[in-house]
């Protein structure tokens, strides 16, 4: 019984150890191969936290059992329009309401759609995330200079700071675990992904909670979206391109269920987008190719995900 | 017996209904602008490609995600797979036969190793699929050096696309699915596990069997996939970082018609005539030369446009029928 | 408990984050100031690379990976592949933290942003195969720590569709289609190979001859600019059949790919990228001509040998033999500098096979790793060698005034 605990406790700190891991495989690797560790872990911030953020949020969807693939989509979408709205206002304030709101207004409309016509939130986003290229492409194309639509680099070089993004990272995690840990929204949410039937029949309106879900995803997005702008103020047609799997990655990565429920936690996010790029930059370390780099990150990748989940497992095979 | 005739003509209107509405709709734009759909020979074997890929495709993705499986791994299957076989070919001069059967085995191999893995680690397929499309894309670029493989130079592989050969594909293709999921006992089990899992497992049917065996069928099946799309052009370009999946978007929009279809006929002749449905819709970009971000609006607002259909049927038909009933009750005033 | 030992590592785990950035100081990056060629020291060298996998950038990391770095004491570290301008910034910060004492870039998504992020880290920076726009060279070229660039201009490429399209012109061909790459992109050097494409056909196409009215070259690029596409019709006596661009590589891009080639009466494609991968095949039973700018891989040859493909432009993978000479001076201590002492800015074009051939005759040097066309012996003679040395080396780019350099 009390080696079942201990297993249970070891099984649910495998993210936490396992970012300690590749820490400490970086520090080791990176000694050994004499490279500039203040500045890797500068860089490791730098890399991580568009997906932290964007991820952090994403956890309210994925608590509820669902997931969405347009989130990339979205913070090129959202990044693309606020870079518009700077070059049209020179406004950074402006800017970075129009990313906010603009990726609230995508998510509310995956959600809108979902709810009123009962549809797969997958679904539609996987619909949506044909959309969101389609305008990506259409914004540059209208409003853009050749194959970009960039705000100029001293508008935003003083935003692109650790402070900044540490700043905006943690606020926003912080804000997420207040919601999802100490109010009823978080509460009903877990609920509705342990057993959606039981949480509709105490009252619990599902589609109420998907729309609050998507909100909250949205804001992580147009933080995201600021964020990258701010990082790499040139946004092409490819702009966050890889965002989208790697907020998947990154959420499973950090020990999060993707079938949600109570077994959710915020810090998933956080926890997975930083071990995701230790282990890019390990993998840069070795100097592999990219084919056998990309093998190794998924052996690594599915060794700590079923490390992480061992404890969790039944007769049935999982869904 | 005036029923029964009843009953066939609703059922061929309901299985007709979807890909006759939407080749007219084709046919009238193309009039309006003056181009034939089918215009040269390239059209109508561009158009057989389209639909036995797309088929392909959507029985695959159909096979582990009806089941609720997610795979994202797929098309790093499919890659794999064509990769192997191609190599091997090209290395030995054989011939396509060969190099059909090669990527047939290669893709049932690689997909009975994905199956593997999920009953052994036991983790949601999703996060499985996420690994695998990652190991594969890796291990495809690893085996070529990145370089991926060009056989446009062989005459002999890449002859093989022609509409004969492309029928032949689908209605093998057709033909293996329906018996094997619709007439053995891997089948029935298959359709047991998929609508009551639980209760299917405590009745004695082998669920850890029956998933590989899905897993290395749809590997298979995509080997075929890899080994059309390679044949097609002569040349596998390499994906990494995810860049396989995207075959897999190509495989919803049918497989929700072919659902829908599925309720007049077979699933799997569902599938099929959705696939048929989306190579229409693809040659229709092609010949009206439709720009490709609106390619990508219009095939994204169908399938919202489907789904809100077949998740509201009920709704809509009350509607309509609420306004027929009231239509009659006006016209009887 | 469970849940008090987890805030504890988080808590652990950022506190160390935070002590080693704030803890460390940054390290400066050393210059031997005697002038000197110390050559006992590895170097390490960033690769800036958006695209791994195509046959250019794969010929390019060989003669790198294999040749060069067996040959002198430098280690190149890779970048992984790239999508956009984070990307590279990511990367290069990647470069720096692996002590990286220069970079050199085959990625264009944001070269003014590179620069910038290079010069700021004191880290040398080289442009490979392109160059920067005047306005951005204007900009750059007394910045310390910019080398230079070393590749086709925009001019050169322009000039490489010219002479490809003039090749079937001047041949009696009328019946041209273009695919046209990454142009609905706007990727300018695409831009201008199609405009070398259609200023060619232009100028063959008779006395009225113009391409939607633009007659000059300018006009012709301000068109291409503002379409982003190429539109089919006659130039004078001169048809464009038909034009694909994009790599969308989905079922409806194969589609209108094979319709282009079946064109009725088409005679030749003339492919601002790869052409034969995409239309080889339909193209040599459509007995369609094929010609491509690309580089110089195995596959290619086999496509010209089966006469899928009738034309290469390609970059020969040693071309970047001088470029990384440059830089390696740059970290030894001796950067190499123009008349004014501003960073290098020089033009090198392709190697054009008009026949399997020649081609063969490149791609046996081209993919020769113990005999490339550049090798140590004379690319040696650049580590020391003044500007205008070092500008005639480069500008005897073509094969056989390769041959004529000598070792």
């Amino acid at each position: 019984m009390k080696v079942d605990r201990w297993k249970r406790y070891f099984a649910n700190l495998t993210p936490v150890i396992g970012l300690l891991v590749l820490m400490g495989a970086f520090f080791v690797i990176g000694t050994k191969e004499d490279i500039n560790i203040t500045y890797g872990l500068q860089t490791i911030i730098n890399q991580s936290v568009v997906v932290a953020v964007v991820a952090t949020g994403a956890v309210f969807i994925y608590t509820l059992g669902s997931f969405d693939i347009s989130l990339g989509a979205a913070v090129a979408v959202s990044a693309l329009m606020g870079a518009i709205s700077y070059n049209k206002t020179k406004s950074i304030l402006v800017m970075f309401l129009v990313c906010v709101s603009v990726a609230i207004l995508i998510s509310l409309f995956n959600s809108v759609l979902a709810s009123f016509f009962n549809l797969p939130v997958f679904v539609t986003t996987i619909a949506m995330l044909s959309v969101l290229n389609a305008l990506v492409l259409i914004l540059i194309k209208i409003n853009g200079t050749g194959s970009q639509i960039a705000v100029p680099a001293d508008a935003v070089m003083d935003l692109d700071s650790l402070g900044v993004k540490l700043t905006v990272l943690i606020l926003f995690v912080i804000v997420c675990i207040i919601l999802f840990n100490f109010t009823s929204i978080g509460r009903m949410q877990k609920f509705i992904g342990g057993n959606a039937t039981c949480a509709k029949l105490t009252g619990i309106s599902g589609s109420k909670m998907a729309i609050v879900a998507f909100a909250i995803a949205g804001i992580g997005v147009g933080l995201g979206a600021f964020l990258t702008i701010i990082y790499a103020p040139t946004l092409t047609k490819d702009t966050a391109s890889s965002v989208g799997m790697d907020i998947i990655i990154a959420i499973v990565f950090g020990g999060m269920p993707v079938s949600g429920g109570a077994r959710s936690k915020i810090y998933a996010a956080v926890i997975g987008a930083f071990s995701m790029t230790f282990l890019g930059q390990i993998m840069i370390l070795l100097n592999f190719n990219s084919g056998i780099g990309q093998m190794v990150k998924a052996a690594i990748f599915i060794i700590i995900v079923y490390i992480a989940s061992s404890n969790h497992k039944n007769k049935l095979l999982p869904r | 017996m005036k029923d029964s005739g009843r009953s066939m003509g609703k059922r061929l209107v309901g299985i007709l209904a979807i890909p006759v509405g939407v080749l007219m709709i084709i046919l009238i734009l193309c009039g309006a602008k003056g181009i034939r759909l089918f215009a040269t020979e390239g059209n109508w074997i561009a158009f057989f490609q389209a639909t036995a890929t797309v088929m392909i495709t959507t029985i695959v993705l159909s096979i582990n995600l009806n089941s609720g499986r997610f795979d994202f791994s797929i098309g790093s299957i499919s890659l794999l797979s064509s990769v192997i076989s191609a190599s091997i070919c090209i290395r030995f001069g054989l011939a396509t036969g060969p190099m059909l059967l090669i990527s047939i085995i290669a893709g049932a191999v690689l997909g009975l190793c994905s199956g593997v893995v999920y009953v052994l680690v036991k983790l949601p397929p999703i996060i499985i699929s996420l690994g695998i499309t990652l190991l594969y894309e890796g291990a495809a670029f690893t085996v070529t050096n990145g370089y991926g493989v060009s056989f446009v130079a062989n005459n002999e592989l890449v002859s093989f696309p022609s509409v004969f050969n492309y029928i032949i594909v689908i209605v093998l293709c057709l033909a293996f699915a329906i018996v094997v999921f619709d007439h053995t006992k891997f089948g029935y089990d298959y359709k047991a596990l998929l609508s009551g899992q639980k209760v299917a497992v405590e009745t004695g049917i082998h669920e850890v069997k029956n998933a590989i065996i899905c897993y290395t069928i749809a590997g298979g099946m995509m080997g075929i996939v890899g080994f059309l799309s390679a044949t097609n052009t002569g040349t596998i370009q390499m994906a990494l970082n995810f860049g396989s999946i995207s075959i897999m978007f190509t495989a919803f929009l049918p497989m929700f018609i072919g659902g829908f279809i599925g309720r007049f006929c077979n699933e799997k002749i569902g599938y099929f005539i959705g696939a048929l449905t989306m190579a229409f819709v693809s040659l229709a970009y092609a010949r009206l030369n439709v720009h490709s971000s609106v390619q990508q609006i219009i095939t994204a607002l169908l399938l919202v446009g489907f789904l809100i259909y077949l998740n509201n049927e009920k709704v809509i038909k009350n509607i309509f029928g609420f306004r027929k009933r009231r239509a009659e009750k006006n016209y009887e005033v | 408990m469970k849940k008090l030992v987890k805030k504890v590592l988080c808590i652990m785990l950022c506190l160390s984050m935070t002590v080693a950035i704030a803890g460390c100081g940054s390290k400066k990056t050393s210059k031997s100031g005697d002038g000197k060629l110390d050559m006992s020291k590895k170097v390490k060298i960033g690769v800036l690379v958006s695209d791994t996998t195509t046959a250019e950038a794969l010929s390019f990391r060989k003669y790198y990976v294999d040749y060069i770095q067996k040959q002198y004491n430098v280690e190149f570290v890779y970048s992984d592949q790239m999508k956009d301008a984070a990307g590279e910034k990511s990367a290069l910060d990647t470069f720096i933290t692996n002590n990286c004492k220069a970079v050199i870039s085959f990625s264009s998504f944001d070269r003014a942003s590179q620069l910038e992020q290079c010069e700021k880290a004191k880290v040398y920076y080289a442009v490979a195969t392109g160059t920067l726009t005047q306005k951005e060279y204007d900009k750059y070229k007394k910045y310390e720590y910019y080398v230079g660039a070393v590749g086709p201009s925009l001019e050169l490429e322009y000039q490489t569709g010219y002479d490809m399209a003039k090749h079937y012109l001047d041949k009696g061909d009328e019946n041209f289609a273009i695919f046209g790459g990454a142009l609905p992109y706007y990727t300018e050097m695409h831009i201008y190979r199609v405009a070398g494409m259609l200023t060619a056909m232009i100028e063959a196409g008779g006395k009225d001859a113009n391409y939607d009215g633009a007659k000059t070259k300018d006009e012709v690029i301000a068109k291409l600019f503002k379409a982003g596409s190429v539109s089919t019709g006659s130039i004078g006596t001169i048809q464009v059949l038909g034009y694909v661009g994009g790599y969308d590589m989905d079922d409806a891009w194969n589609a209108k790919c094979k319709q282009m080639v079946q064109t009725k009466g088409l005679q030749i494609l003339l492919a601002v990228g790869n052409g034969s991968d995409f239309f080889g095949a339909a193209a040599a039973k459509a007995g369609v001509k094929v010609a491509s700018v690309d580089a110089y891989a195995k596959n290619y040859g086999d496509a010209m040998q089966g006469k899928m493909l009738d034309y290469m432009a390609g970059k020969f993978s040693a071309s970047i033999g001088p470029i990384f000479i440059a830089t390696y001076r740059a970290t030894l201590g001796a950067p190499l500098h123009n008349d004014k002492g501003e960073a290098i800015a020089l033009d090198q074009g392709y190697w054009v096979a008009q026949n399997n051939d020649e081609f063969q005759k490149y791609y046996k040097v081209d993919s020769s790793i113990e005999k490339p066309a550049y090798t140590k012996k004379m690319l040696d003679k650049l580590l020391k060698a003044d500007y205008k040395t070092f500008k005639e080396f480069v500008e005897k780019y073509k094969y056989e005034d390769i041959q004529t350099i000598g070792e």
